[in-house]
């Protein structure tokens, strides 16, 4: 089978794709593990308290929106004490 | 709010959130890469960096809860009220995780995922008390009566605080009592390093849940009071017309 990986092999065929995986044998892992498995626990960490910050983010805007409509009804309480 | 105030504690909330995450990523990469792994346990003793200081944050979710409560039957305000009642959600957050990693722990060091010891049952009480004040807020109205019954809960469940924290040497059982009083069983500067650590970070996240929580309450209340102005002022009709 010819290397895709030379400059001047030839487009791969639909026939020439892989249909199994093979193990690496003989030599070490490409990726270490170990940092793979630390590194998903640091991600979903960073994750859960991006989200806290999203709530957070969300409800100051729930709060400026609560803010306007406090506005709202004190203008209208006053309006209609007026009257 | 004034503007300025609100633009202050969204300060402090972000700096605080950003330095929890970046002492979360140090905490783990510490953990798993510089602390030592424990020579008759094994890899699953890492456990105990995160299980502990939950345990920790636990306890810090039941104090506020308790100081709401307490402070709400004193004097009741809406402030008080969603405190108390941030610290209770606080305490179940954590009492889930720390009943989560204990039997993970214990399947590996006692080859079972639950025993009835001491400290677990009271443990397992003390999260159950959290969640029926949970259960309670969230589907027995939130009038006068309903929240002074939930603060009487939030006093009550405090009491087995201590019960938890001396099951141990009062009563014995199979749950390692590695920190004592006199400096603690762990035998390698880095694994204090650690959890240190853990008991920091986790104490800025259960400030941080509770913030979160008690402003979200505080912010359910406010929307309750300006639907009942609404009302009063006519507001609703208009809408509706």
């Amino acid at each position: 089978m010819s290397d895709p990986t030379q400059p001047n092999a030839a487009p791969p065929s639909p026939d020439s794709r892989s249909t199994t995986f093979q193990p690496v044998t003989g030599e070490a892992e490409h990726y270490s593990g170990e940092g793979l498995l630390v590194s998903a626990y640091a991600l979903i960490w960073v994750i859960l308290l991006a989200w806290v910050g999203l709530v957070w983010r969300k409800q100051s805007a729930l709060d400026a929106r609560l803010d306007d409509l406090e506005r709202e009804i004190e203008k209208a309480d006053a309006a209609s004490a007026r009257s | 709010m004034p503007r300025a105030r609100t633009q202050r504690q969204d300060a402090l909330f972000y700096g605080l959130l950003t330095l929890t995450a970046i002492g979360f990523v140090a905490e783990i990469f510490l953990v798993f890469f510089k602390v030592p792994t424990e020579a008759r346990m094994g890899i699953v003793q890492k456990i105990f960096y995160f299980h502990v200081p939950n345990a920790y944050a636990f306890y810090i979710g039941a104090v506020a809860c308790f100081i709401g409560s307490v402070a709400y039957l004193v004097r009741p305000t809406d402030a008080r009220d969603a405190f108390a009642r941030a610290g209770a959600s606080a305490s179940v957050t954590f009492g889930a995780v720390v009943l989560t990693t204990g039997p993970l722990w214990g399947a590996k060091a006692w080859g079972t995922l639950w025993t009835w010891d001491p400290r677990l049952t009271t443990m397992l009480l003390s999260f159950l008390i959290y969640l029926a004040y949970i259960v309670l807020r969230a589907f027995a109205g939130d009038g006068a009566g309903e929240r002074r019954f939930a603060a009487a809960l939030g006093v009550l469940g405090a009491a087995n605080l201590p019960i938890i924290h001396f099951s141990v040497q009062k009563w014995g059982g199979q749950h390692p009592t590695v920190i004592t009083g006199s400096g603690g069983g762990l035998q390698h500067p880095d694994m204090k390093i650690a959890l240190g650590l853990g008991f920091l970070l986790f104490t800025l996240l259960a400030v941080l849940l509770i913030w979160v929580v008690a402003r979200v309450e505080l912010g359910r209340n406010r929307l309750r009071r300006a639907e009942e102005d609404a009302i009063d002022v006519g507001l609703d009709r208009r809408t509706e017309a």
